[in-house]
């Protein structure tokens, strides 16, 4: 439902030609977890026109602690509904499609066919290194972030590049195995990605392009690495 | 030869977050990864000088070595 005001916050951060073009943008987010729940929020309270969220899982009680998606009321719901459901009651003009399915890379490239942007958002580094290969055979630009414990990493991949593949290429889990997820963790490397999804969106320079931003919030240090090419 | 080590995310923990080493000449990132207890595969990504490198990558005087376990929760 059109509401009076909704935007006028987003002033004068966003012009009302930004504010159009994400109204006519489509947003494609894989994995629907910590850092989904959070670009998905962000991203309609943003005003993005339609929204693409692509998860096979269903949510369970130790999602509880971090995803803003999950309450006790929906354990069990997928991820992806629940997520519907939230972002309905936050911003109905937003169109959100729900895609119950793990992305992999026979179906990715028509589950982002009309994606202006993708947000990785998943957690095994083979599903990563997939999803930036399918986005750039679709000349998709990628914003990925990962998390372990108090850390995180975020950069933005463009068709051409392999950020991806250089920090993920290799092993299958990392060490959020043991170290697990705290509710900040992913509020605040969700909240990276989407500054940089959105100039993207708008038409301005990513600050991230072939680089990472090393997050550790124990120390409170932001390092930038360069990704060289390969 | 003077060596810098910088570690970064869990591998902190119970470690340091920067430190200089004296080595050998001609050591490899190998010598530097061993008494740290830090095995080759849980490398993530390995800097020398901010370039990409494996473990076998001869090290200079004066190199610093950043180390980065792989983070891939979502």
């Amino acid at each position: 439902m059109p509401i009076n005001g909704r935007y006028d916050r987003n002033k004068k951060t966003l012009s009302d030609e930004d504010q159009s073009r994400l109204a006519t943008s489509c947003v494609a987010i894989v994995g629907c977890g910590g850092l989904g729940g959070y670009i998905a929020e962000e991203l309609a309270r943003i005003g993005i026109g339609r929204l693409v969220l692509i998860d096979g899982d269903r949510l369970e009680a130790s999602n509880l602690n971090r995803q803003i998606m999950a309450t006790e009321l929906n354990i069990g719901q997928w991820k992806v509904e629940a997520a519907r459901d939230r972002l309905r009651s936050v911003n109905s003009e937003v169109q959100v499609d729900v895609i119950k399915e793990w992305f992999d890379e026979e179906k990715g490239p028509k589950l982002l066919l009309e994606a202006d942007l993708v947000f990785d958002a998943l957690d095994s580094l083979s599903a990563r290194v997939i999803l930036e290969r399918v986005c750039h055979q679709l000349q998709l630009p990628l914003v990925f972030a990962s998390i372990a414990g108090w850390f995180g990493q975020i950069g933005v991949s463009l068709p051409g590049d392999f950020s991806v593949l250089r920090l993920f290429g290799h092993g299958e889990k990392g060490v959020e195995s043991s170290w697990g997820n705290p509710a900040f963790t992913p509020a605040v490397l969700a909240s990276l990605s989407v500054a940089e999804g959105i100039k993207i969106l708008i038409g301005r320079m990513p600050a991230l392009r072939r680089a990472w931003l090393q997050v550790d919030l124990l120390t409170m240090e932001f390092d930038r690495f360069e990704i060289g090419d390969i | 030869m003077r060596v810098t080590v910088k570690l970064f995310a869990t591998f902190r923990d119970g470690r340091f977050k920067v430190e200089e080493r004296e080595l050998p000449e001609g050591s490899k990132v190998m010598s530097v990864l061993e008494p740290l207890n830090i095995k080759p595969e849980e490398v993530a990504i390995c800097l020398v000088n901010g370039q990409n490198v494996d473990e076998q990558h001869v090290l200079n005087d004066g190199d610093t070595i950043a180390l980065f376990p792989p983070v891939g929760g979502g």
